[in-house]
Parts: structure tokens; C-alpha cells; sequence
């Protein structure tokens, strides 16, 4: 379905408001700053966004958390099967995560404006990541009793828990990442 | 100001007990930040709360508001695994154990009042000490609790035991969905058996070397 105008007048808004605040930081960055980059008048822009500068950063956030896991899907989309999808994804995220400098920076400066922000995103992410992997659990010679929806909504919490944070783990570690995934990520989901 | 204070409370992890006449003050916190939040509780909010003067607060508190909020964060994270110990401690199986823990901590955590105002109201205030780095060190610090606990069932495996199952606890009690109600016992003891056991048995088995930063 292609964009409508208005989608794609939107996903430039969005880009450039994620470029104010890779200069600015969150609380910096106005209406003033995108409306102003993105060549719209405030009038305008109240259009899209009438709930102003909270609904910018609501929906920059938003933005990004897509992207990164667009990014990611990409990356380990071509996976032949489950375990290998979860070990390229997870080394894949982590090193995103690390090198992703907008986020490194507003944690740095800004965490309790960020933080909740994600929060309230990663509630919609677990159903997606979620979405992503039922497929390749549904190929996967699963432990008896288990059902594919059950298995996926548990890897979409784990998943996001080591990304978050290693923990007591090297995610650049190819062979510790293939060991967490045999064992606490798909130990209880799959035979053998 | 919510940032500094938020920052400086750092869970209280590690730090000296804090005295009776000091734990009425921390318990008149809570009952405040259960009513307002951290934010909006002030030191005279308390001193009504626990029936005392603002100059008994003060001088129980030099450190002010932060000393107070650190203090309460350290009670709370002693009662909280004061309270899981009682309840593990009669275990006698794997499962038994695993349920208990999940358990009490799951219904101390979903159930808590201070917790619950926060988490819907306040969260801003909570969620730097239990996102990314602090993450880190909240699952370290569960983790070197709950470690000799297990270590009878799963010896040297116990670390990474601990680490998984203080995961699944927080994302269950931050998220509540997949039918899993950390406060109820049956939601328990069936995440714990469908995805807790069967793994716990593969790691029994894992005759790999721990991991290389396991001793953290």
C-alpha cells in the first residue's frame, strides 16, 4: 500500500525531529527547531502533531525503536532456523545498541525523559518481536505441550531482556551468545 | 529535583543498616510515595506522616531528601529479600524453590504500594534505576543473593540460574501479559514449569566453562 501524502509528510517530520534531537538532546529540541526544518509553519505542524512537543517526543521515539528493529529484522531475516536467527540477532542488537550514538548520548544526558518514553514502546515491541519470531518457532521441533505462541511471547521477553542488558554475559562473544541461546532462551521451547 | 534524586537513591545496594527510629521515617515514606510520589512527597509530608517534627527528620536525615530515599530504598530491597528467604527457605525440590522465589517475588513486586504508584504514575522516577547499566547491576545484585540458593541443585550453574530466572521476574512484573500473573500461584508455577525447568535441566546438563564475565 503505498504512503499516502500525509504518511510521507509525517515520516520527514519524524526524520528530521530524530535529527534535532541527535543534535539537541529530547528536551531541547522544539516545535520551533522542526517546524522550522521541516519547512512547515507551527500551524501546520499543530496539524500532524496537536499534541505538540510531548507528542514529538513520543513519536520520535517510536520512530527510531521502529527502525532499529527494521534494521534487525533485516539482518536475520535469511536466518535458516531458529537458533541461528536468535544467535545472529542477538549479537546483531547488541552491537546496534552499543553503537547506536543518539541513544548512547540521551541515556547519558537525559535518561528519566527517555526511559519512560521506551518503556511505553517496549510494551508494543514485545507483540511484534514476538510477531517476528512465531514463524521460525513454528518450524522448530518444539517441546511437547508447548504451543508456538506461548514459545514466542517467552523469546520476545528474553530477547529483549539481553539486549537491554548482558548481564553476566559477552554479547560480542559469538560462542557465549550460541551457548545462552541452547540453553536459557531455547532450552524449555525445543527437543533435544 | 526528581533527576538528582532518582540517580542518587542507586538502589542502595551496598551501605550500613538503617536504625529503628529511622525505619518509622522510611515506612512514612512509603506510605506518602504509595499516596504522591516521590516528587511531591516532601520532608514535611513525612514528619506528619510518622507524627514527629521536621527537626527529628532533619537530624535523622542530614543527607535530606536523598539520604531519606536511599534509606528507603535499602529497607525495602532488605525486606524484599528478607521476605523471599522466609518463603524458600522450607523447599525441598528444585521446582518447590524456584516457585517460592518467583512467587513471593512476584507478589511482593506487583503488590507493593509505593511500586504501583509509581510504575502507573511516576515512572520517570523508577525506570532509570532498572533500564540498561542499572539493569546490569540490579540482575548482579539479585543474582549474588539468590546464587547460594540454588547452588545445592545446580552447583556451578547456579550464577547463570539466578541471572534467567531474576530476568523473566522483572519483564513478567514490568509488563504483565501472556496470561501470566506473577501475583497469582497457579500463573507461577506454570511459567515456571513450562519454561523454567525444562531449561534448567539443559543448563544442568551445559558442561561448557561459565561464562567470562560470570564472577562480576
Amino acid at each position: 500500500m503505498p504512503l499516502t501524502v500525509r504518511d510521507d509528510a509525517r515520516e520527514r517530520i519524524l526524520a528530521g525531529a530524530y535529527a534535532c534531537v541527535a543534535r539537541y538532546g529530547l528536551a531541547k529540541t522544539t516545535v520551533d527547531d522542526v517546524a522550522r526544518l521541516s519547512g512547515l509553519s507551527r500551524a501546520t505542524f499543530y496539524r500532524y502533531f496537536p499534541g505538540g512537543k510531548d507528542q514529538l517526543q513520543r513519536e520520535v521515539v517510536a520512530w527510531e525503536v521502529r527502525r532499529f528493529f527494521a534494521r534487525l529484522a533485516e539482518a536475520v531475516g535469511p536466518a535458516p532456523d531458529l537458533a541461528t536467527m536468535l544467535v545472529e540477532g542477538l549479537l546483531y542488537a547488541h552491537r546496534a545498541l552499543i553503537d547506536h550514538e543518539v541513544l548512547q548520548k540521551v541515556l547519558q544526558t537525559e535518561p528519566e525523559l527517555l526511559l519512560p518514553l521506551l518503556s511505553v514502546e517496549a510494551n508494543r515491541l514485545l507483540p511484534l518481536v514476538a510477531g517476528f519470531v512465531e514463524p521460525y518457532v513454528a518450524r522448530a521441533p518444539l517441546l511437547p505441550g508447548l504451543e508456538p505462541d506461548q514459545a514466542a511471547g517467552y523469546l520476545a521477553r528474553m530477547i529483549l531482556s539481553y539486549i537491554e542488558a548482558q548481564g553476566r554475559w559477552d554479547l560480542t562473544d559469538r560462542s557465549e551468545v550460541e551457548r545462552l541461546v541452547r540453553v536459557e532462551l531455547l532450552g524449555g521451547i525445543v527437543t533435544g | 529535583m526528581v533527576v538528582a534524586t532518582a540517580v542518587n537513591v542507586d538502589l542502595g545496594l551496598a551501605g550500613p543498616a538503617v536504625s529503628p527510629p529511622a525505619i518509622r521515617m522510611v515506612d512514612a515514606t512509603l506510605r506518602c510515595i504509595a499516596r504522591w510520589g516521590v516528587a511531591k512527597t516532601t520532608l514535611d509530608d513525612v514528619a506528619r506522616e510518622a507524627g514527629c517534627s521536621r527537626a527529628t527528620v532533619y537530624r535523622l536525615f542530614p543527607g535530606g531528601k536523598d539520604g531519606l530515599l536511599d534509606a528507603v530504598a535499602r529497607t525495602e530491597t532488605e525486606r524484599f529479600f528478607a521476605g523471599l528467604a522466609e518463603h524458600m527457605a522450607g523447599a525441598e525440590s528444585l521446582e518447590e524453590l524456584v516457585v517460592a522465589g518467583v512467587g513471593e517475588a512476584g507478589r511482593r513486586l506487583v503488590g507493593h504500594p509505593a511500586l504501583r504508584f509509581l510504575a502507573a504514575c511516576e515512572p520517570d522516577a523508577l525506570l532509570p534505576l532498572l533500564s540498561f547499566a542499572q539493569k546490569d547491576r540490579v540482575l548482579g545484585f539479585a543474582s549474588s543473593w539468590a546464587e547460594p540458593w540454588l547452588r545445592p541443585w545446580l552447583g556451578d550453574h547456579a550464577g547463570r540460574a539466578v541471572e534467567w530466572i531474576a530476568r523473566l521476574v522483572l519483564s513478567y512484573a514490568a509488563c504483565p501479559a501472556d496470561g501470566i500473573d506473577l501475583s497469582d500461584g497457579e500463573s507461577v508455577r506454570r511459567l515456571v514449569t513450562t519454561f523454567v525447568l525444562p531449561g534448567l535441566a539443559r543448563l544442568a546438563e551445559d558442561t561448557s566453562a561459565p561464562t567470562s564475565r560470570g564472577s562480576q
